[in-house]
């Protein structure tokens, strides 16, 4: 469950305050798949980032299963995203120092005890590069290294995923590739996932949408099940 | 197409935008180019300042830059000669040297003194003669005044104000000589001094022609002809004019101060060329970052139509305008280090506060900062015409690398334009290296020696992260993850580790080098003006009177280092390799010297004389002799040579045994011609004394030692000698000085390479940050990274500093000696210091947010 109540951000530009977000509310429960779309500079990566606790909201509060989040140190930060939250970028920030494997592994290693590798290869298997786990990022194609950077953010189960464009930098095959991995990791694992996108059809096979625009939530929409379930197919 | 292409000024504003749009970003450029320069400057500027201050030191000892002893009274056409010489500006005067019987009325009983007539409008063209009462020598030397030394006022009981006698004449004490600066190099003479004007000492009519007086020409060269070479040329012309004279310049003065001098000067220049090399490593560090940086700028340039030509145009600008600024700040914070210290720390620094600009040094730096910074940009601006503008739309995938030989000279091929920049660089390096040591010779090893290292410090830094890759893959998933991630970003693929490795390493290389250069060179200069050399010497002495003089030191307070006697038996040399003197070619001050020679006896190398070649003999009665160098030069004998003397009227055949060198600062540094005891020891002999004596104590024991042996002399240069060691200190001091600083500097330029890495390491900080990752794990990573880089460039910089150093030492002649304690401190502090700098460095890096990062993507 994700609360965020009359949360704003803005930052300050010499002596001109440059407001991002005038004043969020939304509520998402557990298992939901949430689009977040809008135009350029609509504020919707900084939404997404204000709900995975990379930066903290000028005003409002934001709650991640209960856990007030506005209000953390940047220790307590580290530790909620590193339990509850999976993340995908746009532009797959892996560490290009290690290897895929060793990029899956490593929110394992940064937060969960035990050994994690065995989980590590057979998410790699499932998301198609078991053979290539010991390339590094730049030995691989763009839809590859989003692929390992998926395994690397369902690594640690988390209840939540976000997703910042993950099929923006990628062609039509890889995407749906991608997207089929994210949707079936919410539709099985009833992981929460909350998307930032661009694309009406992406967006479409959301169960809802948010609309931004200025800073500001101008719709919010459910959609009809059956009709999710018509697209899946 | 027509052919088109941005114009300078385009360029030029197109830079300056880009240079405005974040100048944060381009302070920290700016500033290591400054720290670069800056250390250049300072270091050069003092030394520079230094080495005027020291030379005149050692110009001081001789009272002018050249000086020519004869024997004879020069005729007037060799006068002329000399004084045809004011013509290219050089000042000469004719210092005379005798001997005279002297006396204080109304004691008739007069002593010989040692007389020395000078012009005191001339006399000395360097140093000072100190009198007692303090005053100019021009007032005390007058027609009827002279000025005499201590031991005469003791001797004849006589004070200042009294009246002298010599030739007939009356001339009032006007003083008593403190200090003569040129006493070392002057004649020895016999009994104390008496310093006189010449026309004063021509009036008494004790010289004429047939006199038996020493003439000494002095010679001020002007400040324009003060090169080694241009006081070569004007020492030939002397020799010319003055064929019986023997010529020697300031720098034969004293051995002591020439071989400080000659050390410090060639330390001093390595600190210099280190500098620039570590100022030249800060620039090419921090330009590469800053050009890989803006990388995505020249992609985007590129994407709206920019050709290669145009992006070398506008980056090359940008790059020189940044050079230019960091080179104006690093000459003005020399400059102003340079100008401001010596005011700051007063007495303390021996270098004078100068008041003038240091231009030289200044221009130096400047150019020093701009060229390297040009050279060092030159590759990575090479490789802005390999940009591809698909960057500005995604990242690109790099194309796996092909294995084998031919692919490897494909590789090579491929990058000819960038090895032709290598080779300019380290050209111009050479240049520059040449030009600051004003030496062709030494730029060219320099150069050399240069490629020579990086070369090797490139290959070991590949191999060592080779080995450490194939190691790391054996055990990597074994690893603790941040241990894991840490060495493993040394070999992130397409990173500069090697490059980083290889300028800490010549870094460390360079400070260490210096370190021990400076430690074990000073310390041989310290024992060259050792406190245990002797002070005073006693002329005269019969052999019947040497047990009692022994004696007398034995029991006299305030002696330092006990008598040294050498022994004194004339002869002559009656042939040279079987040719008889009078067949010799040899002619003027050589051949005089063979016809009336000094020999000494000796069974053992005497303290002070180094063997250069041969061996000294075991047996007391051996047939043999040793030589000194210089005069085995000039006489043209060496190991092995037979040669026959003739003392007391027996002949001797012997043969030459070894060949020494002294260092004139013992009392056998004296004697030229060393033999066994067994020959000698029944020939009838004079006796020279030294003893080292607390130089406060000397007149009381000159005292005791007249009224007990009152034919002995003493020769004092307790005061020169007190000078030298001031001098020699000095020597000590500013080398340490100026090696601390460089050390300083270097490490600040080395913090500043590694600090300027960290644009590279935000994205990773952010992303480790967003999969949970704590501070303290960001750090651990960073820290693993910097402390196994900081290690290994420690281990290959501490490595070849001790062989360079070794090779330098020989250069000079000095000994090399293991200093494990600084080259483990190396070791260790390399690795703390890139810890801990990138630690500093990363400290920002940890404090961002990550949507503040990742919002900029």
């Amino acid at each position: 469950m994700i609360e965020v109540r009359g949360v704003r951000k803005w930052i300050q530009n010499g002596a001109r305050r440059v407001e991002i977000l005038k004043g969020i509310d939304i509520s998402i429960p557990s298992g939901q798949f949430v689009a977040i779309v809008g135009a350029s500079g609509s504020g919707k990566s900084t939404l997404l980032g204000l709900l995975a606790g990379l930066d903290t909201p000028s005003e409002g509060e934001i709650f991640l299963d209960g856990t007030p989040i506005h209000n953390l140190d940047e220790a307590q930060l580290s530790a909620v995203r590193g339990k509850k939250l999976g993340f995908v970028f746009q532009s797959y920030q892996l560490i290009p120092t290690l290897t895929a494997l060793e990029n899956v592994l490593l929110p394992f290693e940064l937060n969960l005890p035990g050994n994690g590798i065995e989980r590590a290869r057979k998410l790699l298997a499932q998301v198609g590069l078991a053979e290539r786990e010991d390339h590094y990022p730049v030995q691989l194609s763009g839809g590859e290294q989003q692929r390992v950077a998926l395994a690397r953010a369902f690594i640690i189960e988390p209840p939540i995923v976000m997703a910042d464009e993950p099929t923006g930098n990628l062609d039509s095959v890889n995407g749906e590739k991608v997207l089929e991995l994210l949707l079936s990791r919410n539709g099985q694992a009833g992981t929460t996932l909350v998307l930032v996108t661009h694309d009406p059809q992406v967006a479409a096979l959301a169960h809802r949408k948010i609309v931004l625009r200025d800073g500001m939530v101008v719709e919010d929409v459910l959609a009809a099940e059956t009709v999710v379930a018509g697209r899946m197919q | 197409m027509a052919n088109r292409s941005l114009t300078w000024a385009r360029a030029a504003s197109i830079a300056g935008r880009d240079l405005r749009s974040a100048p944060g970003k381009f302070i920290f450029v700016v500033l290591s180019v400054a720290v670069g320069v800056a250390a250049l400057v300072g270091v050069r500027g003092f030394s520079e300042s230094f080495r005027s201050t020291l030379t005149r030191e050692a110009r001081s000892l001789m009272a002018g830059d050249l000086a020519g002893r004869t024997n004879q009274l020069p005729s007037s056409a060799e006068r002329q000669k000399v004084d045809a010489l004011k013509s290219q500006g050089i000042r000469s005067t004719w210092v005379t040297e005798t001997i005279s019987m002297a006396s204080v009325p109304p004691d008739p009983v007069p002593i010989l003194v040692s007389l020395k007539g000078v012009d005191p409008n001339e006399y000395p063209y360097y140093g000072k003669a100190e009198l007692d009462p303090d005053m100019p020598l021009a007032s005390a030397l007058t027609d009827n005044s002279v000025v005499v030394a201590d031991e005469f006022l003791i001797r004849l009981k006589a004070k200042v104000g009294d009246t002298l006698r010599l030739g007939g004449h009356s001339f009032r004490i006007a003083a008593r000589l403190v200090q003569e600066p040129d006493r070392i190099t002057a004649g020895a003479g016999i009994g104390p001094r008496v310093l006189i004007s010449r026309r004063a000492l021509d009036s008494t009519g004790l010289i004429s022609a047939g006199s038996r007086a020493n003439e000494r020409l002095l010679l001020e060269l002007p400040a324009t002809m003060q090169t080694a070479s241009q006081l070569a040329a004007v020492r030939k012309q002397i020799e010319a004019i003055l064929p019986e004279a023997q010529v020697m310049d300031f720098r034969e003065g004293n051995p002591a101060l020439t071989e400080g001098l000659d050390r410090a000067t060639a330390i001093l220049s390595l600190i210099c060329l280190v500098a620039m090399v570590l100022g030249a490593i800060g620039v090419a560090m921090s330009m590469h970052a800053h050009l890989e940086q803006r990388m995505d700028v020249l992609a985007i340039l590129k994407a709206i139509g920019a050709g290669s030509g145009d992006l070398l145009r506008i980056f090359l600008l940008q790059t020189m305008g940044l050079g230019l600024a960091g080179a104006i700040i690093g000459v003005a914070a020399g400059a102003g280090v340079m100008l401001a210290l010596p005011a700051v720390f007063g007495n303390l620094l021996p270098v004078h506060a100068r008041l003038d600009f240091p231009w030289r040094s200044s221009l130096a730096g400047l150019a020093t900062g701009l060229l390297t910074t040009l050279l060092f940009c030159l590759p990575p601006l090479l490789d802005v015409r390999k940009v591809r503008p698909i960057l500005v739309l995604r990242k690109m995938v790099e194309e796996a690398e092909e294995r084998g030989f031919v692919a490897f000279l494909r590789r090579w091929g491929q990058r000819k334009l960038q090895i032709v920049a290598a080779i300019v660089i380290l050209v111009a390096l050479t240049a520059i290296a040449a030009a600051l040591s004003d030496s062709a010779q030494v730029g060219v090893w320099f150069g050399v020696c240069l490629a020579a290292i990086l070369l090797v410090l490139l290959l070991l830094s590949a191999g060592f992260l080779r080995l450490l890759r194939w190691l790391l893959k054996l055990v990597r998933l074994r690893l603790p993850q941040f241990l894991r991630q840490g060495l493993a970003n040394l070999y992130r693929p397409g990173n500069q580790s090697s490059a980083v490795l290889a300028a800490l390493g010549t870094g460390v290389m360079l400070i260490l080098a210096v370190y021990l250069m400076q430690s074990q060179v000073l310390r041989e200069i310290q024992e060259t003006a050792s406190p245990k050399l002797p002070n005073i010497f006693l002329i005269d002495i019969t052999t019947d009177e040497v047990p009692g003089i022994m004696q007398f030191f034995h029991n006299q307070p305030g002696i330092q280092n006990q008598l040294e006697l050498m022994p004194n038996v004339n002869g002559r040399f009656v042939s040279l390799n079987g040719v008889p003197l009078d067949n010799l070619k040899v002619e003027h001050f050589p051949k005089r010297m063979l016809e009336s020679a000094a020999f000494s006896w000796s069974d053992v190398a005497p303290a002070g004389d180094k063997i250069r070649q041969g061996k000294w003999w075991t047996d007391a009665n051996a047939r043999e002799i040793a030589i000194g160098e210089g005069t085995a030069q000039r006489i043209h004998v060496g190991v092995g040579s037979a040669v026959e003397i003739e003392v007391d009227g027996k002949s001797m055949p012997l043969k030459v045994a070894a060949i020494f060198r002294a260092d004139e600062q013992h009392l056998f540094g004296r004697s030229n011609f060393l033999l066994p005891s067994g020959l000698l020891k029944d020939a009838p002999a004079v006796w020279y004394g030294g003893a080292r004596v607390d130089s406060k104590q000397v007149a009381s024991i000159e005292r005791s030692l007249f009224s007990a042996f009152p034919t002995v002399t003493v020769i004092n240069i307790a005061d020169v000698l007190d000078r030298i060691e001031g001098v020699v200190n000095q020597i000590t001091f500013v080398v340490r000085f100026l090696a601390g600083f460089s050390i300083f500097a270097g490490l600040m330029i080395l913090a500043s390479s590694i600090a300027s890495t960290r644009f590279r390491r935000t994205r990773e900080a952010v992303v480790l940050k967003t999969l949970g990752a704590t501070r303290g794990r960001i750090i651990r990573i960073f820290s693993v990274e910097f402390s196994v880089l900081g290690l290994l460039a420690g281990s290959v910089g501490a490595v070849f500093a001790n062989l360079l150093t070794r090779i330098l030492l020989r250069k000079l002649e000095a000994q090399w000696h293991f200093e494990w304690r600084a080259t483990l401190i190396a070791l260790i502090g390399t690795a703390i210091l890139a810890a801990a700098t990138g630690w500093l460095a990363s400290y920002r890096i940890l404090g961002l947010r990550p949507l503040e990062v990742l919002r900029d993507e």
